[in-house]
């Protein structure tokens, strides 16, 4: 199965968020892959700790591929080359978790015939090899989400299930964009039908998720004064109003994951050592992200809407 | 073994051959097959129904002018033509191989193309041919820019053949790719066939070096090489999916679900020799003794059936007490 993460802005915590779902189902067995396919910033394999590639690799990495340069993209083994230190003991009954990264100039591109089957191409034979294939997608309407648009719209691509992760935080501007790139004039949706996607298809293939959400409820703000509490509160529900008036509501978020302090302070994986061990990290965050990466398959998350 | 000193000088055969499953829920039919690897409009397929299905693509050509990697570091100029060509078994297994004969020597200055197009699948080097050093290079782990990459032909076949529409891309279960580079290197005076090396390294990447007798055509040498790779890559997959079922694990519908597919769409493919020509089978032989590929693979066929028998036992008694 493909994964595409999008996001209408930068920041919103989708190249964080997805690498943790990748981290999640690798440790439930499952063969998966990660591509940075953020042209703008490829920055995943900082989340994923491994060495020289902190700002995407020097050369060979996804852009040099798709360009031609190089008959195939570095893959690069994370359970052998993290410097994480919990990373680095992989768990017994583990799957394979490859990052594909982009290299550092790599930039915006256009997209020509020859990228649209090459790119192709490469997402065939990882879903022939993985049972998940995560791409992370520059933000906004990027060249690289129309790549993955047009490459799923193919013939070949037919018969391999695709599905569209839009990420967002939980302020009003964050819902307002999201839902544009998903349902605006220019929209996934639009652009989509214009490539020979069926609407109806896709728009059953594209969830929300929130990320970085402040739970008004949450011990974090137990001491607040009743008055901040109350305001919080209600504009947690003016937001869910206001999600699902854009079609961004209830049916369509696939989940959320709660503000984060270990987040805010640095890109990384959640591991069950920072929740269970040192307790850096919030029991609801490692919750919402098993969650999240189960639901990535599940048959109920996933009707038509 | 040849006598050492041999250093098997005459026109090797080089290639290089990629294994994958065919991306189908259901293995192809014969006419499928024979549609799938129509290459070209000019020559048919060949396929064969017994003892399994086997169809055969027409070679293609890819015309080249550049160095050969060696081992040594010489650099060798050669113009000429890469054959190619994709193999399916039973409907199942996708190959694709890139070879060429070397000839011992050729003009010092580039001929007209109908020169080399007359020579398909063999390529001329500028002058004499370093044997030894290119069986090297071809065998090495690496490629220098703009040195002849064999691999790159057969994956170009491979992913355009995997880029069919027949393909619905829904295959039973998830699997990896391997490469075989094989050089062959050429024997005289009736010496028998034989195996210099045979290595796995990481990355699924394998190497073969041969001894074969001059008289037998290129196209039987890959035909070789491709029942080495396709045992090869079926007894790599099966290993893996075994080791994913996680035999012992407690959850004994999560074994059986992981090990059917072997059952449905693997087990019966294991068929060495099937294709490969009689002068080269003993070949087989020395690696049935070592490293043992057919040993190997009944042990984890076995090891299969055990565990699918052993998930059957529980199954009467809780259908009876749910009655
Ligand atoms: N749940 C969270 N709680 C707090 N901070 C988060 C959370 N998720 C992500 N972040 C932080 O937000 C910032 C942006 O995330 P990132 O994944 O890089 O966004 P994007 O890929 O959308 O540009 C990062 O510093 C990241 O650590
Ligand atoms: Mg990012």
């Amino acid at each position: 199965m493909l994964v595409f993460a999008a996001s209408d802005k930068g920041g919103t915590g989708r190249s964080v968020t997805s690498a943790n779902l990748a981290y999640r189902r690798a440790l439930a067995g499952d063969d998966v892959c990660y591509l940075d396919f953020d042209f703008g910033s490829p920055t995943a394999a900082a989340v994923f700790d491994v060495p020289g590639a902190l700002r995407g690799i020097e050369a060979g990495g996804l852009h040099t591929y798709l360009q031609g340069k190089v008959s195939e993209p570095e893959r690069i083994d994370v359970w052998a080359e993290t410097e994480h230190e919990v990373l680095r003991h992989r768990p017994t009954g583990s799957g394979n978790l490859v990052l594909l990264p982009g290299d550092r100039s790599g930039g915006e591109f256009a997209v020509g015939r020859d990228a649209l089957r090459r790119c192709v191409d490469l997402l065939l034979r990882l879903n022939a090899e993985f049972d998940l294939v995560v791409v992370d997608l520059s933000a906004g309407r990027s060249y690289a989400v129309d790549m993955a648009l047009e490459a799923t719209s193919r013939p070949a691509m037919r018969g391999v299930e695709a599905r569209w992760l839009v990420y967002h935080r939980w302020t009003r501007q964050h819902v307002i964009a999201a839902a544009g790139l998903v349902f605006g004039d220019r929209g996934i949706v639009a652009g989509g039908v214009d490539r020979g996607h069926d609407a109806e298809r896709l728009r059953g293939a594209i969830r929300f998720v929130r990320a970085a959400v402040p739970d008004p409820e949450s011990p974090l703000w137990s001491q607040v004064p009743p008055p901040q509490s109350a305001w919080m509160r209600k504009c947690d529900q003016d937001l869910d109003e206001l999600a699902a008036d854009l079609e961004a509501g209830f049916s369509m978020v696939l989940g959320s994951v709660p503000l984060e302090p270990v987040l805010q302070w640095r890109e990384q994986l959640i591991t069950d050592e920072d929740v269970l061990a040192s307790k850096v990290a919030n029991m609801e965050t490692r919750q919402a992200l098993e969650e999240l990466a189960a639901k990535l398959t599940d048959h109920e998350s996933w009707g038509a809407t | 073994m040849t006598a050492t000193g041999d250093t098997g000088t005459a026109e090797p055969v080089c290639g290089e051959v990629r294994t994958c499953l065919l991306q189908t829920s259901l293995s192809l039919t014969a006419s499928a097959a024979e549609e799938l690897l129509r290459l070209r409009e000019d020559e048919r397929v060949r396929l064969s129904e017994r003892p399994n299905l086997h169809a055969v693509s027409p070679d293609v050509l890819t015309g080249v002018d550049c160095r050969l990697p060696t081992g040594s570091g010489a650099r060798v100029r050669a113009i000429g033509t890469v054959a190619a060509r994709a193999v399916l078994t039973e409907g199942r297994v996708l190959q694709a191989t890139a070879y060429f004969r070397a000839a011992g020597a050729g003009p010092e200055q580039r001929q007209p193309w109908g020169h080399y197009l007359v020579r398909p699948g063999v390529l001329e080097p500028f002058g004499g041919l370093p044997v030894r050093a290119v069986a090297d290079g071809i065998l090495a782990g690496t490629r220098q820019a703009g040195e002849l990459d064999l691999g790159a032909v057969s994956e170009r076949l491979l992913t355009a053949v995997l880029r069919h529409q027949l393909l619905d891309q829904r295959p039973p279960f998830k699997s990896r790719r391997t490469r075989l580079r094989w050089v062959a290197l050429r024997t005289r005076d009736g010496q028998a066939p034989s195996i210099r090396r045979f290595t796995l390294a990481a990355d699924g990447l394998r190497t073969v070096e041969l001894r074969v007798p001059e008289e037998i055509a290129p196209a039987a040498v890959a035909g070789l090489c491709e029942d080495l790779a396709l045992h090869d890559w079926l007894l790599t997959t099966l290993v893996r999916m075994v080791e994913r079922s996680r035999p012992g694990s407690a959850d004994g519908y999560a074994v059986v679900t992981a090990l059917r597919p072997a059952v449905d769409h693997l087990l019966h493919l294991w068929m060495p020799r099937a294709r490969v020509a009689g002068a080269l089978s003993p070949l087989w032989e020395v690696l049935e003794r070592e490293p043992g590929f057919t040993r190997q693979w009944q042990t984890l066929v076995q090891r299969i059936r055990d565990q699918l028998a052993l998930q059957a036992i529980p199954l009467p008694r809780e259908a009876l007490t749910a009655r």
